[in-house]
C-alpha cells in the first residue's frame, strides 16, 4: 500500500460523520469483527495458555463469527455499498458492495457451523486458542479477498487466507494423515503463491497499475499482449489453487481427507468460495472481455478448466472406496460447476450477470450442503465409525437423524429436486444455455447424472445395508449434532428461500458488468 | 363491502374444519364427529344459498365473481417458470348452482348417517366422518376452482376420499377390493387427465377457465384466426386437430370419474360402501364431477366436433348398455349403480350434443332423485337389516310409508314420468339429441336413438325394483318384521322427495313452447354470467364450429318437442307398465330364464370385467414381458455399459493422484504449459 | 539505462532455476528455498517496471511480497518440523500415504 493510500486510510476513519449516516470504514465491519474476534482468541489463550476449556472458545468464535454475520447481513439488507455505489476505502485497494457482502455472508455462515462443530471434534486436544483464533484469522483473510480492489490486496488477503489454514490441515500433529495434508497442502500452496505472485509482476510489468480499473484501463490499449496474456494465465493459476481446480487440485482429496473434519469442511466450502469471489471480481473487473485485447482469451482458459474439472472431480469420486476422499472429489467437480460462472461468459453477451449470479448462489447452496456433509463425517469420526462405504454400512439404525441429514446433504449436492442444490444447479445451467453455452451446461448435466450414483451409495448404504459390525456409537456429540442440523435446516429452507439469494446474487453480479 | 363471494372460501373451508374435528376430536365427541359435520355442511349450505342468490342478483344486481387466491408457482422474477400455477375461485351460474346441489346433498347425508351409522351402532365413526368432511371439502373445491390445474387437484382428492369410504368396512374382504378397483380404474383415466392439463399449460401457458386469458377463448381466438401464434401446438397438428387431442386426453379423467363405458365397472363395485356414501359419492355428487368438468369447459369442447361427437356417442351407449344390465339384478343398490351409470350417460349425451343447459338440469334433477333413491335403498335396508338381495324383500309399503312413498317419487322422477322432475330433464336431452341430429349431424341421431331406448329400460329396471321391494308379499321373516327407521332418515327423504317432485318445474322446455309462458327459468339463469361462459355463447359455438344446427320433423319446433317428451313418455310408461305386469303380483317369480342366452350376458355384464381382466392380464402382462425385455436387455445394456466405461475411467483418473507431491508439482506445472500453449497459439503471444 | 525486456528475462529465468529446483528437488527445505526463488524472481520484475512506470506500486508490494515470503517460510518450518517428527526424515515423497 503506498503511502498516500494510508495517508486516504487514516482520513476516511478520521473523517465527521455525516446525519444519519456511519463513516465508511464501518462498511468492513465483517472483516473487523472476524479478525478483533481472532485477536481475543488469542488473548485469551496467553492469558491462560493451556486452556481446554472448549466452551468459552467455541463460544467466542461462534460469537464473533454470528455478529459477523449479522453485520453481513444487516449490510446487505440496508443496501450498504449497493444503493449509493459501491463503497471504496484505502485509495480504491478495498471495495465494499453487494458481492462482497454476499460472499462474506457464506464464509461467516460457514464459520459458524464449523466452529459448532469444533467443540466437540476438539474437546480431548491441547492447543485449541490456536486452532479457533487460526479460523477466524482465515475467515477474515477470506472476507477481505472479496473486498479486495487491487492486486496487492488479493495477494495479501490471499495469503491471509492460506496461511492459517495450511496449519490447520496439520493442526493433528502427531497423525500422519493430518501432517501429510498440511506439507501437500503447504508445497502446493507455496508453488501456486509463486506462480499467482509472478503473475501479478507481469499484469504489473504489462500496465504500471495494480488496481483493477486501472489495469483495466492499460490493458485496453493493447500493448504487450504476450507478457499481460502470461500474467493472465498465472493469475488464474493462483485462483485454480484456492479453487481446488484442475492442474492446481492435487492437495485437495488429500488435504481433504488428512485435516480434521470440520477445517475440510471450512477449506472445502468457505475457502473454495473465496477463491471463486476474488476470481470473479479480477476477472470481470481487472480483464473485462469488453475492453481486454482479443489475444487475451482467458474465457477459454475458463471454459477448458471447467470442462476437465467436474469430469475429473466426478469421475475420480466415482471409485473412491473412502467417504471423505470422494466428498474431497466432488468438491473438485463442484469446483468445475462453480466455474461456469466465468467459462459461460463473453463479450456483451445478455446473461453475463445472471450466470455469475447463479454461480455465486450455487457457492452459497454448496456452502451449506457440503459443510453439512464434511461435518457429518466430522461425527463419524468422533463415534469411531471407519471410513470407508462399508463402515457406514446400517448407520441409519443407530443415528437416524444424523443420517437424514446426510441424505439430504448428499441428494442436494447431486441436485435431486426437493432440495437447494438442485435450484442453484438448475439456474447455472439454464443461464449458461442463455448465454449460448449449452455444451457446458450439457457437460454439467452429465456430471450431475454420475455424481448421483456416488452420492446415492452413501444413502445406501447408510439406509438398506445391513451393518457390517457393532456400532459402539457412545456419547452424542451435542455441537456437531447442532452443526449438523443448522446446515440441513439450511439446505432444505433453501428451497424455498432460493428466489432472494438468486435475486440477490444476480443483482450484485448484474453491477459488476454495469 | 362485505357480500357473499367474500364467504366463498369458508364454503369450502368449513367441511375442512369438520375433517379436521373428526379425525383428531371425534373420539372425544358424541355421535362421532356426526355434529361437525352437520354444523359444517349447513353453514355452506347457507352460504351457498346466499351466493346463488347474490349471483341471481336478488342481494343486488346479478354478478359473478372470479378471483385469484393465491399463486404457488411461477411468475417470479427472472425464473424461467413462464406458468402460473394458481388457487383461484370462479363463481358464476353453473358453479353456484353445483355449489348449491352438494352442499344441499352433503347436509342431507350427514343428518341421514345419523340414521345409518351411528344408531346402527358402527364403530370407526370418527373415521367416517373425518371422511365425509374432507370429500365434501374437496367436492366444494373442485366446483370453485377457476383452473383446470386446481381442478385436477380437488379431483383427485374426492377420488381418495371416495377410496377411503368405499373401504370404511376394510376388515371385511368385499370392500378393500372394490375401493381398490375404483382407485385404480379412474386412475387410468386421470393418467390422460393429467397428461391434457400438461398439454393444455404447454398449448396455452394458462389453464384459466374464464376470462380474455382464459384457454377457451384462446383456442377460440386461435381457430378464429385471430391470435393464432400465440398457442403451440405439438407434433405438427394444426390447431383444430390438437385441440382434439387435448380435448380427449381431459375426457379419459371424465370417461374414469362419471363412470362412463369403459371405464364404468368400478361404480357397481363401489356400492360396498355405506349406503349414504354411495348416495353422496357415488350418485349426487363425485361421479357428476366429470360431466361438471365438460361443463365447465364447455367452451373448449365445444370448438371441436370431432370431440363432441365421441361425448354423445360414448354417452348414449352408456344409458343404454347400463340400463339394460339394470334389468336383471338382484341387489337393490346394484340397480341403482347401473342406472346411475345411465343417467351419466344421459348428460353426456346432452353435452354431446350440444345441450349444455339439458346435462346440467338433469345434472341437478338425477342428484336429487338418485341421492333420494340411495337414501331411500338405505333406509330399506336399515329396515332389512343389511339384507340387500330384493328377492328377500317385498310388501314394505305397508311398513314402512314414508319410505315407499318417498322413494316412490324417486322412482317416477328416475323412469321419467310425466310430471316428476326426471321426466323434464331427460326429455330436454332426447329433444336437445333430436334437433341436433336432424340438423344435419346424423350421428347424434343414433346416439339420440340408444338414448330413447334406454328410456324403455329404465322404465323397467325402476319399477322392476319398486315392485319387488314394496309390493306384494313379503317374501322372508326380517321383511315381515323390519326394522323401524327415526326422522333422521325420514327427515333427508321428505325433502329430497319434495325436490324430486318440483325440480323440474324450473325449467319445462315442451310447456313453454306450447303456452309462450317465460317459464324456462334455468334457460334464464345459465344465459348470464361471465362473457363466454353462457349458454348462449355456447351455442353460438357449436353452431359455427361444430355446424350443430337445429332440425325439426312436423310442426316446427313445438311440435318436434312435443312429440319428443310423448315418445319417451310413451317409452317409459311401456318399460313400466311390462315391469307391473311381471313383478307387480303376490309372489313374483324371476322371469330372467326368458331371455336365454342373454340372461348370463346380461348378469354377467356383458363381461366386461372378464375382458378388462383379461386386458390388463394377458395382453398388459405380454407387453410389459416386452418391455421388460428392452429394459434388461438395450436399456440396461446401455446404463451398465456407460456407467462401467466411467467407473473405469474413473478408476484410471484417479491413478493420476499418485500421492507423491513433487509429481504433484510436475503434473501443476505441465498442465499449466499446456494451458499457456493453448492460449498462447490462439492469441497469438509468441509472434 | 538497462532495458526492461533484459529484467523480464532474468527475472524468467529465475523463476525457472526456483521451479525446476521444485522438481527435481525431495528435501522439503530446497523445495522451500525454491519457492524462495520464484518469489523473488516476480520481485525483480515488480521493481524494475516500478522505475519503468515511474510510481512506486510495484517497489511497495515487493516489500509485502517479501515479508509474506518470510511468514510463509515460518509456517513452512513449522510443518517440515512436524513432517519429520512423525516420518523421520524431511523427504517430502515420504510422505505419499493418501493417494488415489
Amino acid at each position: 500500500m503506498t503511502a498516500p493510500a494510508a495517508f486516504a486510510g487514516l482520513t476516511a476513519l478520521a473523517s465527521p460523520m455525516q446525519m444519519g449516516q456511519l463513516p465508511d470504514w464501518t462498511a468492513l465491519a465483517p472483516v473487523l469483527i472476524l479478525a478483533v474476534t481472532g485477536l481475543v482468541l488469542l488473548l485469551i489463550d496467553s492469558i491462560d495458555a493451556d486452556t481446554t476449556n472448549s466452551a468459552l472458545l467455541a463460544g467466542v468464535s461462534t460469537l464473533g463469527a454470528a455478529a459477523a454475520l449479522a453485520a453481513t447481513a444487516w449490510s446487505l439488507a440496508t443496501g450498504v455499498g449497493q444503493d449509493g455505489g459501491a463503497i471504496t476505502l484505502f485509495a480504491d485497494a478495498l471495495v465494499v458492495d453487494g458481492m462482497s457482502l454476499f460472499f462474506t455472508a457464506i464464509f461467516t455462515s460457514v464459520v459458524v457451523m464449523v466452529t459448532i462443530a469444533s467443540y466437540d471434534y476438539l474437546r480431548d486436544h491441547k492447543h485449541q486458542g490456536e486452532f479457533y483464533s487460526l479460523v477466524l484469522f482465515a475467515a477474515s483473510g477470506m472476507a477481505l479477498m472479496a473486498s479486495a480492489n487491487s492486486l496487492a490486496t488479493v495477494l495479501v488477503s490471499l495469503e491471509l487466507a492460506s496461511l492459517p489454514s495450511y496449519v490447520l490441515v496439520a493442526y493433528l500433529k502427531e497423525n500422519r494423515g493430518s501432517v501429510e495434508a498440511g506439507l501437500k497442502y503447504f508445497l502446493i500452496g507455496a508453488l501456486s503463491a509463486a506462480v499467482f505472485t509472478f503473475g501479478i509482476s507481469l499484469v504489473y510489468a504489462a500496465t504500471g497499475s495494480l488496481i483493477f480499473a486501472d489495469i483495466a484501463e492499460a490493458l485496453s490499449g493493447g500493448e504487450f499482449v504476450g507478457i499481460a496474456g502470461l500474467g493472465v494465465l498465472m493469475v488464474a493459476g493462483g485462483f485454480a489453487f484456492k479453487t481446488a481446480s484442475v492442474p492446481f487440485h492435487f492437495w485437495a482429496p488429500e488435504a481433504y481427507e488428512g485435516a480434521p473434519a470440520p477445517v475440510s469442511a471450512f477449506l472445502s466450502s468457505a475457502s473454495k468460495a473465496a477463491g471463486f469471489a476474488v476470481a470473479f471480481r479480477v476477472f470481470v473487473e481487472a480483464f473485462p472481455l469488453a475492453t481486454i485485447p482479443e489475444g487475451i482469451n482467458w474465457v477459454l482458459a475458463f471454459q477448458i478448466l471447467a470442462v476437465v474439472t467436474m469430469t475429473l472431480g466426478n469421475f475420480a469420486a466415482a471409485t473412491q472406496e473412502n467417504v471423505k476422499r470422494m466428498l474431497a472429489y466432488s468438491s473438485i467437480g463442484h469446483a468445475g460447476y462453480a466455474l461456469i460462472g466465468l467459462a459461460a461468459l463473453s463479450a456483451g453477451g445478455s446473461a453475463n450477470g445472471n450466470v455469475l449470479g447463479a454461480s455465486m448462489a450455487h457457492l452459497f447452496v454448496y456452502g451449506f450442503m457440503n459443510t453439512g456433509a464434511f461435518l457429518f463425517i466430522a461425527m463419524v469420526e468422533r463415534w469411531g465409525v471407519g471410513r470407508t462405504f462399508e463402515d457406514y454400512n446400517g448407520l441409519a439404525t443407530q443415528a437416524p437423524v444424523a443420517c437424514v441429514a446426510m441424505s439430504v446433504f448428499m441428494f442436494s449436492l447431486a441436485g435431486l429436486p426437493p432440495f437447494g442444490g438442485f435450484f442453484s444447479k438448475y439456474f447455472l445451467f439454464f443461464e449458461a444455455i442463455e448465454n449460448g453455452f449449452w455444451w457446458l451446461a450439457a457437460i454439467g448435466a452429465l456430471n450431475s447424472v454420475l455424481s448421483l450414483f456416488y452420492y446415492s451409495r452413501v444413502v445406501r448404504a447408510m439406509w438398506f445395508e445391513d451393518p457390517s459390525g457393532s456400532f459402539e456409537l457412545g456419547s452424542q456429540p451435542v455441537g456437531l449434532y447442532a452443526a449438523v442440523m443448522i446446515a440441513a435446516v439450511g439446505t432444505v429452507l433453501l428451497l424455498p428461500g432460493f428466489p432472494p439469494v438468486i435475486e440477490t446474487a444476480q443483482t450484485v453480479a448484474g453491477t459488476l458488468f454495469a | 363491502m362485505v357480500g357473499a363471494f367474500d364467504f366463498v372460501p369458508a364454503i369450502v373451508l368449513l367441511p375442512f374444519f369438520s375433517f379436521l374435528v373428526a379425525l383428531f376430536l371425534g373420539k372425544y365427541m358424541p355421535k362421532g364427529g356426526a355434529l361437525a359435520g352437520i354444523t359444517a355442511t349447513a353453514g355452506s349450505l347457507l352460504l351457498s344459498i346466499w351466493t346463488v342468490l347474490t349471483v341471481a342478483g336478488f342481494t343486488g344486481t346479478a354478478t359473478t365473481y372470479q378471483q385469484t387466491l393465491y399463486t404457488w408457482a411461477g411468475g417470479m422474477e427472472g425464473t424461467p417458470l413462464p406458468y402460473e400455477l394458481t388457487f383461484g375461485l370462479l363463481i358464476d351460474p353453473l358453479s353456484s348452482m353445483m355449489l348449491l346441489i352438494v352442499t344441499l346433498v352433503a347436509f342431507l347425508v350427514h343428518v341421514f348417517s345419523l340414521g345409518y351409522m351411528n344408531d346402527e351402532g358402527e364403530t370407526g365413526l370418527p373415521r367416517y366422518y373425518a371422511g365425509l368432511g374432507l370429500f365434501s371439502a374437496s367436492m366444494l373445491g373442485f366446483v370453485v376452482a377457476d383452473n383446470l390445474l386446481m381442478a385436477f387437484m380437488f379431483f383427485e382428492l374426492v377420488g381418495l376420499c371416495s377410496y377411503l369410504l368405499i373401504g370404511f368396512w376394510f376388515r371385511e374382504e368385499a370392500p378393500p377390493s372394490a375401493a381398490k378397483k375404483a382407485f385404480l380404474v379412474t386412475r387410468f383415466g386421470d393418467y390422460f387427465f393429467l397428461i391434457g392439463v400438461v398439454a393444455v399449460f404447454a398449448t396455452f401457458g394458462t389453464a384459466a377457465f374464464a376470462g380474455d386469458g382464459s384457454f377457451p377463448a384462446l383456442a377460440e381466438a386461435a381457430l378464429a384466426g385471430e391470435g393464432g401464434g400465440d398457442v403451440n401446438t405439438l407434433f405438427g397438428l394444426d390447431p383444430q386437430a390438437w385441440f382434439t387431442v387435448v380435448g380427449l386426453l381431459v375426457l379419459g379423467g371424465v370417461v374414469g370419474k362419471s363412470a362412463q363405458f369403459p371405464l364404468h365397472t368400478w361404480l357397481p363395485d363401489a356400492m360396498e360402501g355405506p349406503t349414504p356414501v354411495s348416495a353422496l359419492i357415488h350418485a349426487a355428487t363425485m361421479v357428476a364431477a366429470g360431466v361438471y368438468l365438460v361443463a365447465r369447459m364447455y367452451g373448449f369442447y365445444a370448438l371441436t366436433p370431432t370431440t363432441l361427437a365421441i361425448i354423445a356417442f360414448v354417452g348414449g351407449f352408456t344409458a343404454l348398455f347400463a340400463a339394460t344390465m339394470g334389468v336383471v339384478k338382484r341387489e337393490i343398490k346394484q340397480v341403482l349403480a347401473y342406472s346411475t351409470i345411465s343417467q351419466y350417460g344421459y348428460m353426456m349425451l346432452a353435452l354431446g350434443s350440444g345441450g349444455y343447459i339439458a346435462a346440467t338440469f338433469h345434472l341437478m334433477t338425477h342428484a336429487f332423485f338418485k341421492a333420494l333413491l340411495f337414501l331411500g335403498a338405505g333406509s330399506v335396508i336399515i329396515a332389512m337389516h343389511h339384507n340387500e338381495n330384493m328377492w328377500d324383500m317385498g310388501g314394505l309399503k305397508d311398513r314402512m310409508p314414508t319410505t315407499y312413498y318417498t322413494f316412490l317419487a324417486g322412482s317416477l322422477a328416475l323412469a321419467g314420468i310425466f310430471p316428476f322432475s326426471g321426466f323434464w330433464s331427460k326429455d330436454e336431452v332426447l329433444y336437445e339429441a333430436l334437433v341436433h341430429g336432424l340438423g344435419g349431424s346424423p350421428l347424434l341421431l343414433a346416439a339420440w336413438a340408444m338414448g330413447l331406448l334406454a328410456v324403455f329400460f329404465t322404465g323397467f329396471y325402476t319399477f322392476r325394483m319398486v315392485f319387488l321391494t314394496f309390493h306384494g308379499k313379503p317374501r322372508t321373516d326380517t321383511a315381515r318384521n323390519p326394522h323401524g327407521v327415526r326422522w333422521n332418515v325420514k327427515g333427508p327423504l321428505a325433502v329430497l322427495a319434495v325436490l324430486a317432485v318440483v325440480a323440474g318445474f324450473i325449467n319445462m322446455v315442451p310447456v313453454a313452447k306450447l303456452t309462450g309462458l317465460e317459464i324456462e327459468f334455468l334457460h334464464d339463469w345459465l344465459a348470464h354470467g361471465p362473457s363466454g361462459l353462457t349458454s348462449e355463447h355456447y351455442s353460438e359455438l357449436t353452431h359455427d364450429y361444430a355446424n350443430y344446427s337445429v332440425g325439426t320433423l312436423v310442426g316446427g319446433e313445438l311440435g318436434t318437442a312435443l312429440i319428443s317428451g310423448a315418445v319417451s313418455l310413451g317409452l317409459a310408461l311401456a318399460g313400466a307398465g311390462l315391469a307391473y305386469s311381471l313383478y307387480n303380483v303376490p309372489e313374483p317369480v324371476e322371469h330372467t330364464d326368458r331371455l336365454g342366452s342373454a340372461k348370463d350376458v346380461l348378469f354377467n355384464n356383458y363381461y366386461q370385467d372378464e375382458y378388462q381382466v383379461w386386458l390388463a392380464n394377458d395382453v398388459a402382462r405380454g407387453i410389459s414381458r416386452g418391455a421388460d425385455k428392452f429394459d434388461q436387455g438395450v436399456v440396461d445394456g446401455v446404463v451398465n455399459g456407460i456407467s462401467s466405461v466411467s467407473l473405469l475411467s474413473g478408476s484410471r483418473v484417479r491413478r493420476i493422484q499418485t500421492g507423491v507431491v513433487s509429481n504433484y508439482a510436475a503434473l501443476l506445472t505441465l498442465g499449466l504449459v499446456a494451458l499457456l500453449v493453448i492460449l498462447g497459439l490462439q492469441g497469438g503471444w509468441f509472434v | 539505462m538497462v532495458p526492461p525486456q533484459y529484467y523480464l528475462l532474468l527475472a524468467a529465468a529465475i523463476f525457472c532455476i526456483g521451479l525446476f529446483g521444485i522438481l527435481t528437488r525431495r528435501n522439503a527445505l530446497l523445495f522451500l528455498m525454491s519457492v524462495e526463488l520464484m518469489l523473488n524472481a516476480a520481485n525483480i520484475n515488480l521493481v524494475a517496471f516500478s522505475v519503468y512506470w515511474g510510481n512506486v506500486t510495484g517497489q511497495t508490494l515487493s516489500l509485502f511480497t517479501m515479508a509474506l515470503a518470510a511468514a510463509e517460510v515460518a509456517i513452512g518450518i513449522g510443518i517440515i518440523l512436524t513432517l519429520y517428527r512423525n516420518f523421520g526424515d524431511v523427504d517430502v515423497t515420504d510422505a505419499a500415504s493418501m493417494r488415489w
